[in-house]
C-alpha cells in the first residue's frame, strides 16, 4: 500500500535489490570441483619439519661452522695433551722458564672467596 | 573421523587465518576457501559482467588463482581477504567490459520482458533481478560496482571504500547517483515490472 505522499511515479529500488539478492547466480558443482582442484594443485609444498640436528647446525652457521668448531676442539686437545715445553722457547730470552713464571694456582683474590 | 573434525575446525577458522594455513600446505584449507569464496567472487563477477556466466567463470578462476599465488606472502591480519578478493575480481571485470567495448554491447544487456497483458501478473522476482541487471549494465562501470557491492552484496562503505581504492564519501556519491540513474532507468518500466497493481 502506498502512502499518499508517495509519488505515482516512485519505483521502490530496494525491491529489486531484494530480488537480485535472492536470485544470486550459484555457480555450477563442475565449477566448483575445477575450482577445488586449481586450489589443490596450486597448493605450495608443506614447510619440512626441522631436526634438532638442523636447528643446531643453522645455528652454528651450517658445515663450515662445524668445521671451524671441530678445528679449533682438536687444537684445544692438542694444547692440552703434548707437553707445553716448547712454549719456553718463547721466554728464553728472559730467562724465564715457564716452571718459573709463577703461575699461581691459587690467588690471593681465590684464597679470600675461599674463606667467605 | 579425523577428518570430519579437520573439517569442521576449518570451518571455524576466518579467511586470513585459512590462507596461512593454505600457504602452509594444508588441503583442508584450500577445499574450505573454495568453498566460500568461489561462489561469492563467481556471483560478484555475473553481476558486474552483465549475467555472462561464462566470462564470470573465468574471471572468478582468474581471481582465485591470483589468491593462491599471492597466499605465500600473506600476512594473517594485514588484509581482509573478501575485500582483497573483491577488487581483483571488479578489476578483471572492468577490463574485460572495457575490451569488449569495440562496439555497442548489446548483447549482454537481457532483452525486455514480454510485454503481453498477462506480464504484470506473472511478475516474479527473477524478472526483477534481470530488470535491474539490465538496468545496472547501462550504468558506469564504477557506478555498477559500488551499487552491487552496497546494496546488493550489502557490503559497508568503508569496506567499499577500501575496494575500490577511493574514500567513503565518494562511495556514497558514487551509489547515490546509481541509484538514481536505476530509478531513471527502471521507472520507464514500471508497467512491466508490475508496479500499476501495487497501489
Amino acid at each position: 500500500m502506498k502512502t499518499m505522499t508517495e509519488r505515482k511515479d516512485d519505483i521502490d529500488l530496494d525491491l529489486f535489490f531484494a530480488a537480485a539478492r535472492e536470485d544470486d547466480p550459484a555457480p555450477s558443482t563442475d565449477f566448483m570441483a575445477r575450482m577445488e582442484a586449481q586450489a589443490l594443485a596450486a597448493l605450495p609444498d608443506p614447510a619440512p619439519r626441522r631436526s634438532l640436528w638442523s636447528h643446531l647446525m643453522s645455528a652454528v652457521g651450517g658445515w663450515p661452522g662445524v668445521a671451524g668448531l671441530a678445528a679449533a676442539c682438536a687444537a684445544g686437545v692438542w694444547i692440552g695433551v703434548v707437553s707445553p715445553d716448547g712454549i719456553n722457547t718463547l721466554f728464553l730470552l728472559q730467562d724465564n722458564a715457564l716452571g718459573t713464571i709463577g703461575v699461581d694456582p691459587l690467588s690471593g683474590f681465590d684464597l679470600a672467596m675461599m674463606e667467605g | 573421523m579425523a577428518f570430519d573434525a579437520h573439517k569442521e575446525c576449518m570451518s571455524t577458522l576466518g579467511d586470513d587465518a585459512l590462507l596461512v594455513a593454505f600457504a602452509g600446505g594444508d588441503a583442508g584449507a584450500a577445499r574450505e576457501l573454495t568453498q566460500r569464496l568461489a561462489p561469492r567472487v563467481f556471483s560478484h563477477a555475473v553481476r558486474m559482467l552483465g549475467g555472462d556466466r561464462a566470462e564470470a567463470e573465468d574471471v572468478a578462476q582468474e581471481a582465485l588463482l591470483r589468491l593462491w599465488r599471492a597466499a605465500p606472502g600473506w600476512r594473517e591480519g594485514e588484509a581482509k581477504v573478501t575485500t582483497w578478493l573483491y577488487r581483483v575480481t571488479a578489476n578483471l571485470c572492468i577490463d574485460r567490459m572495457r575490451k569488449r567495448r569495440g562496439g555497442p554491447d548489446l548483447d549482454s544487456v537481457p532483452e525486455p520482458v514480454d510485454e503481453a497483458p498477462s506480464a504484470a501478473e506473472e511478475m516474479q522476482n527473477a524478472a526483477r533481478a534481470e530488470a535491474l541487471q539490465g538496468a545496472l549494465n547501462q550504468l558506469p562501470d564504477r557506478q555498477r560496482q559500488a551499487v552491487i557491492l552496497r546494496h546488493i552484496e550489502g557490503m559497508s562503505n568503508p569496506e567499499i571504500a577500501q575496494i575500490m581504492d577511493i574514500g567513503p564519501r565518494a562511495v556514497e556519491s558514487l551509489t547515490a547517483r546509481g541509484k538514481r540513474a536505476l530509478e531513471a532507468l527502471l521507472s520507464g518500466r514500471r508497467a512491466e515490472l508490475g508496479y500499476e497493481d501495487d497501489d
